[in-house]
């Protein structure tokens, strides 16, 4: 009966853990972190390269829908050594609200003084 | 306009791009925008959504280069890699006027070139039109010049022996001839003195003495009388006592102009009226008169109311610059057909107040 209690109290513990996560940490960040060029990094080459809001959305949504070398904004020497991602399983408005997260998270505006 | 502060603004956006390429680098470590005492900046996206501004004037317009922002000068640069998003960088200035200054200089500087260079065109212009007029009226003038000097002797000559002519011993057929000869010595006489005037006048100092005019006119109208009588003209005179501190010659050849030119265009049995009075005399013809938009013209050189009637059209120039010497006003009236009228007003500072 402790044992039951015990589990049922793990299970509950690491579903609250879990559930408590947005889509971008459970989905985007978990891998990144095991990765040299962090999430910011990346973001700084995604805004380099394609400036506004819309724009720099619309490149990553792309990006992860359909990863290409040819479209990725890290350095090719990056992209021999750790290869291009895999296709997201996640569904689209998934993805745009990790995505807005993620320019939430990092975007430059109201964070220059 | 802006050519002199383009350049400045180009160096200044270089600067700035260099610092925006640092921060972007180490962003977020470092999240202070950067900032020039010289100029004020700001960037926008691709989206043309505003990123960062220090402007002191907001009012930008991503599609010019440059351009005045009220007292501001913004110059906007497009970066190719796009730093911390930005792909319009804005750099904003004071504005010093100074090219306003050096436009307004160009431009008079410019402008009194221009004038200088126009104004010795047209002066050359000028001369090289008004050449052929010149050409002709100096030819004229030696002409007379040169004519003048070779009449005085033969002149004197036939008057002087027209003088010493005894007419008592002579027919009356003979002596109507000498009157004749007479009458057209004088008429040559006359000329002669007013080209010589005219010749030599200018150059004579006057000699200014008390002249009694009442004696003048009336030695003036007896040497007129033959040629006046060849013409049945009669004059009447009404001559009050009047002197005048001026030279004899110069008031001679006024008073034999207008009485010479009154029995010219004067019509046969017509009249000259003379008055004399102390300020001013008139004298008056009943001639064929002057047209009235002709009147304003009759004291130019070589300027004649008839070309029937001989004679080179300087008698009047010769009066009125006379008159000019001496301060007299001359008012000229005519009727078309009834006469001309010409009074000349004496000027205070020539009038002998003691001897009136």
């Amino acid at each position: 009966m402790k044992n039951l209690i015990k589990t049922v109290g793990l299970i509950v513990l690491f579903s609250i853990t879990l559930f408590s996560q947005n889509v971008f940490e459970r989905n985007c960040k978990e891998c990144h972190e095991h990765l040299p060029a962090s999430l910011q990094r990346m973001f700084m080459a995604y805004l380099k390269v394609y400036s506004g809001e819309i724009t720099v959305k619309a490149a990553i949504k792309g990006y992860l829908i359909k990863p290409d070398k040819k479209l990725s904004v890290m350095s090719d020497l990056f992209i021999d050594r750790f290869g291009i991602k895999e296709k997201s399983k996640l569904s689209e408005k998934e993805l745009e609200e990790a995505i807005d997260i993620y320019w939430n998270l990092y975007n430059v505006r109201n964070k220059l003084k | 306009m802006f050519s002199n502060q383009r350049t400045v603004l180009s160096g200044y956006a270089t600067e700035q791009v260099k610092r925006l390429k640092i921060l972007h680098h180490y962003f977020p470590a470092r999240d202070k925008y950067p900032r020039d005492s010289r100029f004020n900046s700001a960037i926008y996206d691709i989206e043309r959504v505003l990123i960062f501004s220090t402007l002191e004037n907001n009012k930008v317009d991503l599609d010019k280069v440059i351009y005045r922002a009220g007292d501001k000068i913004h110059f906007i640069k497009y970066l190719d890699d796009y730093y911390l998003g930005a792909m319009y960088l804005i750099i904003e200035i004071d504005e010093d006027r100074s090219w306003y200054r050096d436009t307004i200089l160009h431009i008079l500087a410019l402008g009194t070139i221009m004038l200088i260079v126009l104004a010795i065109f047209g002066l050359f212009f000028v001369k090289l039109f008004l050449k052929p007029m010149k050409n002709s009226i100096e030819l004229l003038d030696n002409f007379i010049k040169d004519t003048t000097h070779e009449l005085n002797t033969p002149i004197s000559a036939i008057l002087a022996n027209i003088e010493m002519m005894d007419t008592s011993i002579m027919s009356e057929k003979n002596i109507k001839k000498l009157s004749r000869i007479n009458i057209a010595a004088k008429t040559v006489s006359h000329l002669y003195q007013d080209l010589t005037y005219l010749v030599l006048g200018h150059q004579r100092i006057s000699k200014d003495e008390i002249v009694d005019l009442k004696a003048l006119f009336l030695d003036r109208v007896d040497y007129f009388y033959i040629l006046a009588n060849s013409k049945k003209i009669s004059f009447d005179l009404d001559l009050e006592d009047a002197s005048l501190l001026i030279d004899p010659v110069k008031i001679a050849r006024m008073i034999d102009n207008l009485i010479s030119n009154a029995i010219k265009y004067n019509k046969r049995n017509g009249t000259i009226k003379i008055v004399l009075r102390k300020n001013y005399f008139v004298v008056s013809d009943t001639g064929i008169g002057i047209k009235s938009d002709k009147i304003s013209s009759v004291f130019d050189r070589y300027s004649r109311f008839n070309n029937s009637v001989g004679g080179f059209g300087i008698g009047l120039n010769i009066v009125k610059s006379i008159a000019d010497e001496y301060g007299f006003e001359i008012t000229v009236t005519s009727k078309l057909g009834e006469g001309t009228t010409f009074r000349v007003d004496f000027s205070k500072d020539v009038i002998d107040e003691k001897s009136n």
